[in-house]
């Protein structure tokens, strides 16, 4: 496959994935909202949207067009996939690879990667994110696309992130970045605090080493990519003033979610602070069934179930204070409260673990 | 580390009624990929041509001439026939339904 038909190919598809998200969803939710306005009764639970617009023709190519567009994304002709697997010896070479130390990667052949983790092919990557050398790789190439209106200012969704724990009163010099992937969201943290220590850690051998190879290409920051489990980790207690996530609660089931945030404190020093960028708050019916099928439709099976446990009771549980769940406007002009197209329910979840 | 399987026998997700129209339409969306893949190479191509001055752009987004669309009036007829034929439900072969 030339480059050209490959980036050709994806720019068709996400112009197709464009089109989903500000022609088809608004005619979907507005064909949603007459026929709910002809009930005496405001439907509440998912069910009673899926009775209303589950059968119809419209919401049959919504659903279509949002799992089979994402298997074009990497599994098509001219997938993220394929295209990435015909040139596996040129980027595998590039690849650091460093096993035991390291000043920027650090693996471990030896971590055990749990069920919940491997059960799953994650938004329908081939292989999930975790079992194929070249999977970094293509992780990456697809999270530039994640978004379809956002297009080259996507990063700007990271960069936005760390601006609001920068405004939350504290400049980190040990921060955590758990479940980092290939290391998206953790360079505005090591571009804005530039003078932290900062540890970036997955269970994704390929990802943590795209991340050290695009770290040791582009800065001198003291970031590390570890291969390890945010949900054990060996740091020691009290050893970070900033504990951060992006993306990674939706992709734990319920369990282990709360064992992230056990680990997540543990190692917080008194007085840090934690925040983390993630898919939650769906305050209606039609926006829990729009979200939950996307999860479905997405391979997310862990979506779901993270919406609906209640961030605020569990951060307290752990002991957290000045707790916030608040949602996240990812880009400029996008409104969360009342978006026209479709959009992730972004939402940050932040707590601070009290100084004594 | 290995390579993740091409294809895997595992349950569809099904949006239609019949199922058939989740495969058609999937072959839909494969032939239009493949159509603007086409479409972006020869745009390129007339790019380069013009150029390196081979090609007259303008002359070539022209209407065309009546004797230009005549001459390819059979070719038309051709391509039609072998995309409509099939909607006639006729028989090419001797044999039971």
């Amino acid at each position: 496959m030339d480059d050209r038909s490959f980036v050709a190919a994806q720019d068709f598809v996400l112009e197709a994935k464009r089109y989903w998200t500000t022609e088809i969803y608004p005619e979907l939710k507005a064909d949603y909202e007459a026929r709910a306005a002809q009930l005496d009764i405001e439907p509440e639970t998912v069910e009673d949207v899926d009775a209303l617009i589950g059968h119809t023709t419209l919401y049959r190519f919504y659903s279509w067009l949002e799992r089979h567009l994402q298997r074009f994304k990497y599994a098509g002709r001219y997938g993220l996939y394929p295209y990435h697997d015909e040139r596996r010896e040129e980027l595998v070479a590039s690849l650091p690879n460093v096993e035991g130390g390291g000043d920027q990667l650090m693996l471990n052949p030896d971590l055990p990667l749990p069920d919940y983790y491997t059960a799953v092919d994650i938004h329908q990557h081939p292989g999930g994110v975790w079992s194929d050398e070249i999977a970094g790789f293509v992780y990456e190439r697809g999270a530039r696309s994640t978004t379809p209106l956002m297009g080259k200012a996507h990063s700007d969704l990271h960069q936005r992130f760390t601006g609001f724990v920068a405004g939350q009163g504290n400049t980190p010099s040990q921060i955590l970045d758990m479940g980092c992937g290939f290391g998206k969201s953790t360079r505005p943290f090591f571009e804005t605090f530039k003078d932290a220590r900062v540890e970036a850690i997955d269970l994704s051998e390929p990802c943590v080493r795209v991340g050290a190879l695009d770290a040791a290409s582009n800065t001198n920051s003291a970031v590390r990519y570890r291969q390890m489990d945010a949900l054990h980790t060996d740091y020691d207690d009290g050893e970070f003033d900033l504990v951060t996530s992006t993306m990674l609660i939706h992709e734990l089931p319920p369990p282990e979610i709360d064992r992230m945030f056990e680990e997540a404190v543990r190692v917080l020093a008194p007085g840090g602070h934690m925040a983390h960028l993630d898919f939650h708050q769906v305050p209606n019916a039609f926006a829990r069934f729009i979200h939950y099928g996307h999860a479905r439709r997405n391979n997310e099976p862990y979506m779901e179930p993270w919406a609906e446990i209640d961030p605020v009771a569990l951060l307290r549980d752990k002991g957290l204070t000045n707790i916030k769940v608040v949602p996240f406007q990812e880009a400029e002009g996008v409104d969360p409260a009342n978006s026209s197209f479709w959009r992730f329910p972004w939402t940050i979840v932040y707590g601070e673990k009290p100084s004594t | 580390m290995t390579k993740a399987p091409d294809l895997v026998d595992l349950d569809e997700q099904v949006f239609f009624e019949d199922p058939a129209l989740d495969r058609a339409f999937g072959v839909v969306m494969a032939l239009a990929t493949e159509v603007y893949v086409l479409r972006d190479r020869q745009r390129a191509l007339e790019r380069y041509l013009e150029e390196s001055g081979l090609i007259d752009q303008a002359r070539l987004d022209a209407e065309p001439s009546d004797e230009e669309r005549f001459a390819a009036a059979e070719d038309r007829a051709a391509f039609t026939r072998g995309l409509m034929v099939s909607l006639l439900g006729k028989q090419q072969s001797k044999g039971t339904a």
